[in-house]
């Protein structure tokens, strides 16, 4: 329970410490800057930092494409959890190293963005080469230029025909049209696609041929070259060859700045840092000589803050109070069990104004009603020792990502309980296993019970959990009720739904029906049952009649409150079935955990059969624990959602932004 | 004549089987194909779009939960599969719910999970309000395990 107290910090200095002011608050990231609610006028006005601001951003920009191209020609070595290393850190005087470096580094972006320019270009330079090669191709057994025009007494005709032309075809149609003047043909290539043709005639049936072969189907190639083909084609392979080691150079040359990745990386980091610090330039309120900065800061770093702020850049610091109607942004803070919880509440919604951090209500009952879905102890076992070692191993981890680890820790430890006390390690492999290559069967008895042999009894326990879980639910409403001050409030929305709710389950616990589906024989004395109709009705009595108190109208409050009763009657069925899921997801793991060890040990014992155990296992219950952690996960927060929410929480605040180091690869230790 | 009842039981378990698990392939095939045309244009959503595709895939998953279970009751699976001809039309109808409301609703969830993504895809910051809406639809297919799965069981003890 614990949305951090924020405060207003305001803070007055001069300007010429205004660089050094605000690299303080960034380096310290605890403050979020709004923006002052003034106008400007003839003295206090803001500056203009759009230009530089794209300035920045592009500068960023052309880093992180060198970047990219950096990585593509001279790949890095990453593992698979390298996401798990989280940032590298750095000490502000490598910091500051790097930064007195940065023109320099800059020219190195330059270099490998032109060089990946030049590669782009000799590329596609490249290409065209080779496709006037592959035109050339069918000329190649040509020794005229493909231009040669013919001699003084006789013209030559260059060119395609369409496909299957023969020397006969040619010479026939010649000899038809123009009896009296000879030819020479020669098919220099055929395929299915054209006929390359050379023909020579006497000059003086030019033009009557060219017509003739027009009606053919002549065309002339479009890439008329001075030199023979085979000379030509040498030429173009010389060149393409030219290209290509141009553009191994320059992918050498890019590659040579392989040991200046961190640097770039730095750049990238370096020019975001500085968009974020004008993007609060921005917001500030400037005179000739002062500047004006207003934003939130969490109650507990305000002393300090305020102190250090005076002391070093001695700039004037008040910290007051929020009014009652400013609606802060949030921030959540948590112990190791329940901060994990912080994202699972951050998806749906952070508190709104006057409601609690819902991270700790959540925390044991999610762990709880994973692990009841998940149910195996060889799976929870799994996921203990998997984020137990990555939790161990890598203590540089991202924040965020940590958490996410630490919640699947405990919820493996929860999976291991369940699974041991419903009897289940990776379903039935204890069994299985010995039976099939051992001959007896050795058995891991449940703790408590095995649930596939009495679904009832679990169906009945998950149900009681779930009203427990909304009845939760409903108090924490009436802890927040209380907490502002609306103390009738608790009896309305919570006393009544207590009396109502319960006094129905009271009732259908001394029904014989329920009883007979539960399995269990209770003794109620009538009084019991006499007791629990008058604790319903007077529950019943007290929703119609105050559910509707916000309409001064009787008849639409009555109304109102009809509607509302037959609403929390419905809804809490409803609700309360909802945790048959628990039942049911369990179930789940635990039979296809079965099938797959069945699967396994279809082939017998023996070596063969051992193998194929081995192999199904493997598979199978990877495929298994994927599925069912997927299940469970969802189903969770369904419940947490949907049922739990539902009673108390709504949501709508805004996260908290504080202005500070936001980068992508490293980050900073203090020295 | 007098070995009927297996043969409707077997009945039941395949349609269990087959109809759920029908759904499930519609389903996530539809899913599918949404969360890839979301991860051509976003890479990094992958991991979310993933829990949304698969979600209609659960039904399969049912269908095959009571299809093992009563092919492992009637003693399909080493036994001896002799049950009376009432005791196995009792498991096909056991064996009813799952198989059709896991087909229908596999689908359903399949188009709630699509709209959820274009939601994703837009406000990448509601994922866990779009996931609450398909899972919304999945509660049947639970309701509808958890019957088929009590009257299997049932079915089991009884002696007719």
């Amino acid at each position: 329970m614990a949305v951090v107290q924020m405060r207003r910090i305001n803070l007055l200095g001069l300007r010429k410490n205004r660089k050094q002011t605000l690299e303080l608050l960034q380096c310290r990231g605890v403050v979020e800057i709004t923006s002052l609610n003034k106008e400007e006028d003839h003295i206090f006005h803001r500056m203009d930092v759009s230009s530089s601001k794209t300035q920045f951003q592009q500068m960023q920009q052309s880093a992180s494409q060198a970047l990219g191209t950096l990585d593509s020609y001279v790949p890095r070595k990453t593992s698979p959890l390298a996401i798990l290393e989280g940032r590298k850190a750095i000490t502000l005087k490598e910091y500051h190293t790097l930064e007195r470096k940065r023109e320099e580094i800059l020219e190195i972006v330059t270099t490998i963005n032109t060089y990946e320019k030049e590669i782009h270009e000799k590329n596609a330079a490249k290409l065209k080469l080779q496709m006037q090669l592959e035109a050339l191709h069918p000329w190649l057994s040509l020794d005229v230029p493909l231009q040669f025009s013919g001699t003084r007494k006789t013209s030559a005709f260059i060119g395609t025909l369409p496909e299957g032309v023969t020397n006969e075809m040619i010479e026939e149609v010649f000899a038809k049209a123009l009896p009296e003047s000879g030819i020479y043909t020669q098919i220099i290539d055929s395929t299915t696609e054209q006929t390359c043709v050379f023909l020579l005639v006497n000059r003086s049936i030019s033009e009557k041929s060219e017509e003739l072969l027009r009606s053919l189907g002549f065309a002339r190639p479009t890439n008329l070259c001075a030199n023979a083909p085979k000379e030509e084609a040498k030429q173009l392979e010389e060149k393409i060859q030219r290209v290509e080691e141009e553009i191994s150079a320059a992918e050498a040359g890019i590659a040579s700045y392989a040991d200046k990745r961190d640097e770039i990386t730095f750049l990238v980091d370096y020019f975001s840092m500085r968009e974020e610090k004008y993007q609060v330039l921005g917001t500030l309120i400037q005179s000739k000589r002062t500047f004006l900065l207003t934003g939130y800061v969490p109650a507990e770093n305000a002393e300090r803050l305020s102190k250090e702020l005076y002391e070093t850049c001695g700039v004037a610091v008040e910290i007051e109070n929020l009014s009652d109607q400013e609606q802060a942004p949030v921030l959540l803070k948590n112990n190791a069990f329940t901060s994990p919880m912080e994202s699972v509440v951050e998806s749906f919604s952070l508190p709104g104004k006057g409601e609690i951090d819902p991270s700790s209500v959540i925390a044991f009952f999610f762990y709880f009603f994973f692990g009841m879905m998940l149910s195996d102890a060889g799976y929870g076992l799994l996921m203990v020792i998997a984020c137990g070692i990555i939790l161990k191993k890598y203590q540089n981890m991202e924040q965020n990502l940590r958490k996410s680890i630490r919640m699947f820790f405990f919820c493996g430890i929860s999976t291991m309980v369940w699974g041991f006390l419903f009897g289940g390690f990776f379903g039935d492999a204890i069994q299985k296993i010995s039976a099939t290559f051992f001959g007896h069967e050795v058995s891991i008895p449940a703790l408590w019970f095995t649930p596939v042999k009495d679904p009832m009894r679990l169906l009945m326990f998950c149900l009681g959990i779930g009203i427990i879980h909304l009845f939760l639910g409903v108090a924490v409403k009436g802890f927040q009720d209380w907490k502002q001050g609306a103390h009738l409030d608790v009896i309305y929305d919570v006393v009544f739904i207590y009396l109502f709710v319960g006094g129905l389950i009271l009732l259908l616990f001394t029904t014989s029906l329920f009883q007979n589906m539960a399995g269990v024989k209770w003794d109620f004395s009538p009084m019991v049952g006499q007791v629990a109709t008058w604790i319903t009705i007077i529950g019943a009595v007290g929703i119609i009649a105050t559910s509707g108190r916000d309409s001064r109208n009787p008849v639409k409050r009555i109304l109102k409150g009809i509607f509302a009763l037959y609403n929390n009657a419905t809804g809490y069925l409803s609700d309360i079935l909802s945790y048959s899921r628990l039942l049911a997801l369990g179930l789940a793991t635990g039979i296809i955990a079965n099938v797959v060890n069945q699967m396994g040990s279809m082939a017998g014992g023996g070596i063969g059969g051992a193998i194929l155990f081995i192999v199904v296992f493997l598979l199978g219950h990877t495929m298994n624990i994927g599925i069912n952690m997927l299940g469970a996960y969802v189903h969770t927060v369904r419940l947490q959602y949907v049922e739990f929410f539902g009673k108390f929480y709504e949501g709508g605040g805004d996260k908290f932004h504080p202005f500070g180091i936001h980068t992508k690869f490293f980050k900073f230790r203090e020295d | 004549m007098e070995n009927l009842g297996v043969v409707f039981a077997l009945l039941g378990a395949a349609l269990a089987a087959l109809l759920a698990g029908t759904g499930s392939a519609i389903g996530v095939g539809r899913t599918g194909q949404a969360a890839a045309g979301i991860v051509t244009e976003d890479p990094s959503k992958f991991g979310k779009v993933l829990i949304l595709e698969l979600l209609p895939g659960t039904q399969g998953i049912y269908g095959l939960i009571i299809a093992f279970l009563t092919l492992s009751n009637i003693g399909i699976l080493g036994g001896n599969p002799n049950i009376s001809i009432a005791k196995g039309l009792l498991y096909l109808m056991a064996c009813l719910p799952i198989a059709i409301v896991g087909l229908f609703s596999a689908i359903s969830q399949a188009n709630a999970s699509v709209s959820s993504m274009g939601l994703l895809s837009k406000r990448p910051d509601q994922f866990g309000k779009s996931m609450i809406f398909p899972i919304m639809v999945e509660t049947y297919a639970i309701l509808a395990l958890l019957v088929s799965i009590l009257s299997v069981n049932a079915i089991n003890g009884m002696n007719i």
